[in-house]
C-alpha cells in the first residue's frame, strides 16, 4: 500500500504542530501514562503531550541518574528531558505507573525543577473507595491546571473535551476495523505512527487527521498478509519494530499496546454524575495495564477478544528488558492465549537497540514459520 | 560433597530446610569451640558459612541457638496450622505479621523468610528455585527475595498456602507481581492492601479505610472475626517487643557498638515472622541483655571499631559469615539497613478501633513500603536513612540490595549525591544480590568494602580529627 499524504512518520519531539501552538502563546503539559485524563488538560486550554523518545538511543545523561537495570525507554525519555529537548514543556504530570516511570519523573523533577509538576496518584485497583480517591486527585489536578492556565475548567468545557476524545476513540475503532479486514487496508506500523502523531494534538485535530487517513484508505485495495499478528505489551513508540515485522510479510492487524490501541480503550463516561466523576470512573475502570491488581481476568479477556475479533494467527508479547509488570504478565498471558489456541512469542528487548532488531526479526521469522505464515 | 543434604527430586525446599534445621535441637545448649568446629565440618561448604556465621563468635552463638530454636518452633506451627483448622497465608516482608496473628484461625508465613532459610540452609542455596522461576519464563529482573521464597511452593509437594496477601502494589512492582502471579498459578485467593503514594492526612485516612476493608475481607474468607481481645493480646506483645527495639536502637549508639552485627539479621527475621508473639519478646530481650552486658564490659570483636556503616538498602543474606561476621572481625559495625527503621506510633489499646488505627499507621510506615511507596521515593528514602545514619553515628553508607529494586537503582545517584551534600557521608555503591551469590561473589564485596573503609572512611576520620584539633587550638 502506498504511503498517503496524511501519514509521515514523526521525527521531531518538538514538532511543527507543537511549535505552532507555542508560537500562538499556548502552553504544553507532558504526561506519560494513559491513566492521565487528557480531557482535563485540554479543557484547561492546554495541549496534552504524551512523552515519547522517538527511537532516541542516546541515554548518556540519563544513565548518570538511573541505572542500567532501569527500562531503556524511561531512560531514553529522561535523556530528552535532561538534554533540553523537552524544555518546551510548561508542566509535567507524574503517575505511579511503574517503578521505572516513577524514578524517571523524580530525576526529571530534581534536575529541571518545573514549577508546574503534579503527581497524579492512580490507585492500583478499581473499587468504590479507590474511585472516590482518584476523583479527588483529578479535582486537585484540575485546580492546578486552572491556576497555571488562568482558565476556569467549567463543566461545559470538560464535557466538550470528553466529547472530543470520545470522537477520537470512535475514529480509532474505525481505523482498527480497516486494519482487521481479511485484506487489511491499514498496517500496524501506520496505525502506530498515527497514534504517535496524535498523542501531541488536541482532540479535534487528531480526529481530523484520522478522518483524512480513513477517507484515503477506505477504498484502497488491501493485500492478504502472510500472517495476521497481534502485538501486546507496554509503551513503545518504535514504529521501526512494526515495520520490520511487516516487512516479513505479516501485518500487525491488532495490538494491545500502551502506545497503541490500549490508549483508546477508555470506557465511554456514563451519562450521569459530574463530568469529573464520570471521567474518573471511565479512566480508572479502563486501565488494562499489569500495574492494576486483581484485574488480570479483565486484561486477559480484552486481549483474547481483540485476538478473536482480528482473527490473528499468532501473538507477540513484546516488552522492554527489566519491565517486571509486563515480564510477569507475559507468562500468564502466553499460557491463556495458547490455551485458547493462539500461539504466542514472548520477546524481551532493549529500547531502540539496533542490534536487537536483527535478533528479533529472526525470532519473528521462525515464529511465522511455526504458525504457518511464510516469512 | 553433599554430606547427605542434597534435596531430592520433587522435594519441597521449605520442608527440606526445616528438616535440616531440626539439627539445631540436637546441639547442646552450650557449645564449645570444638563443637562449633565439628558442626561446621559435618555440613557442606555453603552451610558451613551459615554455621560459622551464627556460631563462631560466642555472643552470636548463644543468641542464635536460642533464636533458631524458637523460630523453628513457630515454623513447625505453620506446618501444622492447616491440620489444626487454620488457614495458612503467605505474606511478604513488607507486611506486619501481627495483623495475621490477631486472627484465631490464620497463620502467616513470610515468603522472604522461606527464601532466606533455603538460601542459608539448603544445598545449592536458592539457585535451583531461581532457575525454576526462569524456566517458567519469568523475567530475570525479578526480586530474588520473594521469587526464591515463593518458588518452593510451585515446585513440590508439602506446604501449600491457602491465600496470598501483599501490599507492595505501587511501592515495588517485582514484589507485588510475584505474589499476584503465585495466586494465579497456585489457584489460591489473593488479598491486596494498597498503600496510596500519598503522605497527606488524606492518604493516611484512606489507608486506614483500606486496612479495615482488608481485615473484613480476611474475616469473610476465613469465616472468623478478628476478636478485640485477641488483637489486644497480640498488640501488647508487639509493644513489649517495641520497647525492647527502642532500647536496642539506643544501644547501637555506643562506641564501639556493643551489638553484634548478626543481631541485625535476627531483628529482620523477628520483625517479619515473629512480631506479636512471645518469641519475639524473648529474643529481643536476650539481644538487649547481651548487648548491655557487652557494653558494660567494653567488649568488641575487633581490636578497634574502624567504621560504623549504615546499609542504605538491604543486607546481603546469602552468606552470614562472609557478610556479618567478616565485617565485625574487620572492625566494621553494621548499624542497620532500611528494614531496621521502624516507626511505632503511641498505641491506644482501649478499643479495637484505636488499635486498628495504630496498626494502620505501623503498616503505612513499614520499612520499604514507607520509602518506596512514598510520595517521593528518593526524598523519603534519603530522609529516613539520613535520620538513622546520623542518629546512630554512622561514618559511611553502603548501598546494597537486589537488581530488582528499580526504584532505588533509579534514584540512587541522586541519593548518593544528596547524602554527601547534606551529611558529608560517602556511600559505597554495590551491585549484587541479597540471595543469589552468582551476581557478585562475597569475596568481591569484601574487597570493595575493605578498600572503601581503608581509603574513604579512614581518611575522613583522620581529616575530622585534624579539623577538631585545629578548632580546639
Ligand atoms: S504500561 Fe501501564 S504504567 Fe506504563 S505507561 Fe502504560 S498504562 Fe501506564
Ligand atoms: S523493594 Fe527490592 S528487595 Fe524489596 S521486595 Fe522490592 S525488589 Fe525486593
Amino acid at each position: 500500500m502506498e504511503t498517503t499524504t496524511t501519514l509521515s512518520r514523526e521525527t521531531e519531539i518538538y514538532n511543527d504542530y507543537v511549535k505552532e501552538w507555542k508560537d500562538k502563546g499556548g502552553k504544553v503539559v507532558g504526561y506519560s501514562c494513559v491513566a492521565t485524563p487528557v480531557e482535563l488538560i485540554e479543557a484547561a486550554g492546554l495541549l496534552p503531550y504524551r512523552i515519547k523518545a522517538l527511537g532516541n538511543s542516546d541515554t548518556e545523561l540519563a544513565d548518570g541518574e538511573m541505572s542500567l537495570f532501569n527500562c531503556s525507554f524511561c531512560r531514553a525519555c529522561l535523556q530528552l528531558g535532561l538534554d533540553g529537548t523537552y524544555d518546551f514543556l510548561d508542566g509535567l504530570i507524574e503517575t505511579n505507573g511503574c517503578d521505572h516511570l516513577r524514578a524517571m519523573f523524580e530525576n526529571w523533577q530534581h534536575r529541571k525543577k518545573l514549577d508546574c509538576f503534579y503527581y497524579l496518584k492512580v490507585p492500583h485497583f478499581y473499587r468504590d473507595d479507590s474511585l472516590a480517591y482518584f476523583e479527588e486527585n483529578l479535582g486537585l489536578l484540575k485546580g492546578l491546571l486552572e491556576e497555571k492556565s488562568s482558565v476556569k475548567v467549567t463543566d461545559e468545557a470538560l464535557d466538550e473535551a470528553i466529547h472530543g476524545w470520545e470522537t477520537v476513540r470512535e475514529k480509532w475503532r474505525e481505523l482498527s476495523a480497516l486494519r482487521e479486514l481479511d485484506t487489511p487496508k491499514v498496517t500496524g506500523s501506520e496505525a502506530l505512527a498515527l497514534e504517535i502523531k496524535g498523542s501531541s494534538m488536541l482532540s479535534g485535530d487528531f480526529v481530523a487527521m484520522l478522518s483524512r487517513f480513513i477517507a484515503e484508505r477506505k477504498d484502497a485495495v488491501g493485500t492478504k498478509p502472510a500472517a495476521r499478528l497481534m502485538v501486546c505489551g507496554p509503551a513503545t513508540d518504535e514504529v521501526e519494530w512494526f515495520e520490520e515485522i511487516e516487512r516479513l510479510g505479516a501485518v500487525v492487524v491488532a495490538d494491545v499496546l500502551c502506545f497503541g490501541s490500549r490508549a483508546f480503550v477508555t470506557a465511554p463516561p456514563a451519562s450521569d454524575g459530574s463530568p469529573l466523576h464520570r471521567l474518573a470512573e471511565a479512566y480508572l475502570s479502563s486501565i488494562f495495564c499489569p500495574r492494576m491488581y486483581k484485574e488480570y481476568e479483565r486484561r486477559r479477556d480484552l486481549i483474547r477478544e481483540t485476538a478473536r475479533r482480528a482473527r490473528v494467527d499468532g501473538a507477540i508479547y513484546l516488552y522492554n528488558k527489566f519491565c517486571d509488570l509486563h515480564g510477569v504478565d507475559s507468562v500468564i498471558v502466553r499460557r491463556d492465549l495458547e490455551e485458547a489456541g493462539i500461539p504466542v512469542l514472548v520477546l524481551e528487548k532493549e529500547y531502540s537497540a539496533k542490534a536487537d532488531i536483527g535478533r528479533v526479526k529472526t525470532r519473528v521469522q521462525a515464529f511465522m514459520e511455526r504458525i504457518g505464515g511464510v516469512a | 560433597m553433599d554430606k547427605g543434604f542434597v534435596m531430592r527430586e520433587g522435594e519441597n525446599g521449605f520442608e527440606r530446610a526445616m528438616g535440616i534445621l531440626e539439627m539445631i535441637y540436637k546441639l547442646p545448649d552450650s557449645l564449645s569451640e570444638e563443637d562449633v568446629e565439628a558442626a561446621k565440618n559435618f555440613v557442606f561448604p555453603e552451610l558451613q558459612q551459615t554455621v560459622i556465621g551464627l556460631l563462631e563468635l560466642p555472643a552470636d552463638r548463644e543468641l542464635e541457638l536460642f533464636f533458631f530454636r524458637l523460630l523453628l518452633g513457630v515454623l513447625k506451627e505453620a506446618q501444622n496450622a492447616q491440620a489444626e483448622g487454620k488457614k495458612l497465608v503467605f505474606i511478604p516482608f513488607t507486611f506486619p505479621p501481627e495483623i495475621f496473628y490477631s486472627f484465631d484461625n490464620i497463620f502467616p508465613i513470610c515468603t522472604e523468610i522461606v527464601g532466606g532459610l533455603i538460601t542459608n540452609i539448603c544445598y545449592g542455596q536458592g539457585e535451583r528455585f531461581w532457575d525454576y522461576a526462569m524456566g517458567m519464563g519469568l523475567p530475570d529482573s525479578l526480586c530474588s527475595a520473594n521469587t526464591i521464597g515463593t518458588m518452593p511452593f510451585f515446585m513440590g509437594p508439602g506446604l501449600k498456602a491457602d491465600a496470598i496477601v501483599y501490599n507492595s502494589a505501587g511501592s515495588c512492582n517485582p514484589n507485588a507481581k510475584i505474589h499476584a502471579f503465585a495466586s494465579d498459578y497456585l489457584g489460591i485467593p489473593q488479598f491486596l492492601l494498597e498503600k496510596p503514594v500519598d503522605e497527606s492526612p488524606r492518604g493516611r485516612e484512606l489507608f486506614r479505610q483500606y486496612l479495615k476493608r482488608f481485615i473484613k475481607e480476611l474475616e469473610e474468607w476465613s469465616g472468623s472475626e478478628m476478636r478485640e481481645e485477641r488483637l489486644r493480646e497480640v498488640m501488647k506483645k508487639s509493644y513489649q517487643a517495641v520497647e525492647l527495639y527502642n532500647e536496642f536502637w539506643e544501644l547501637k549508639k555506643a562506641r564501639p557498638c556493643p551489638v553484634p552485627n548478626i543481631f541485625s539479621m535476627t531483628l529482620l527475621v523477628l520483625r517479619s515472622q515473629l512480631w506479636g508473639r512471645q518469641e519475639a519478646v524473648d529474643v529481643m530481650q536476650k539481644m538487649v541483655d547481651m548487648s548491655k552486658e557487652r557494653l558494660r564490659k567494653g567488649e568488641y570483636t575487633a581490636s578497634e571499631e574502624l567504621a560504623r556503616v549504615y546499609i542504605t538498602y538491604i543486607y546481603w543474606l546469602f552468606d552470614f559469615y562472609g557478610y556479618f561476621t567478616w565485617m565485625e572481625k574487620e572492625g566494621i559495625t553494621i548499624l542497620g539497613d532500611i528494614l531496621a527503621i521502624h516507626y511505632f506510633p503511641e498505641m491506644d489499646f482501649s478499643s479495637k478501633e484505636s488499635m486498628l488505627e495504630g496498626l494502620a499507621d505501623i503498616t503505612f510506615d513499614y520499612p520499604m513500603t514507607r520509602q518506596m511507596g512514598g510520595e517521593s521515593i528518593s526524598m523519603r528514602w534519603l530522609d529516613d536513612i539520613i535520620y538513622a545514619a546520623q542518629d546512630l553515628g554512622a561514618d559511611a553508607c553502603i548501598f546494597g540490595g537486589v537488581h530488582a529494586c528499580k526504584h532505588t537503582l533509579g534514584t540512587a545517584a541522586y541519593f548518593r549525591r544528596e547524602m554527601m551534600k547534606r551529611t558529608g557521608l560517602a556511600t559505597l555503591m554495590l551491585t549484587g544480590d541479597v540471595f543469589d551469590k552468582r551476581h557478585t561473589p562475597m569475596e568481591m564485596l569484601q574487597e570493595e568494602v575493605k578498600t572503601f573503609v581503608d581509603q574513604v572512611v579512614a581518611r575522613k576520620k583522620s581529616q575530622d580529627k585534624k579539623k577538631a584539633k585545629t578548632a580546639g587550638e
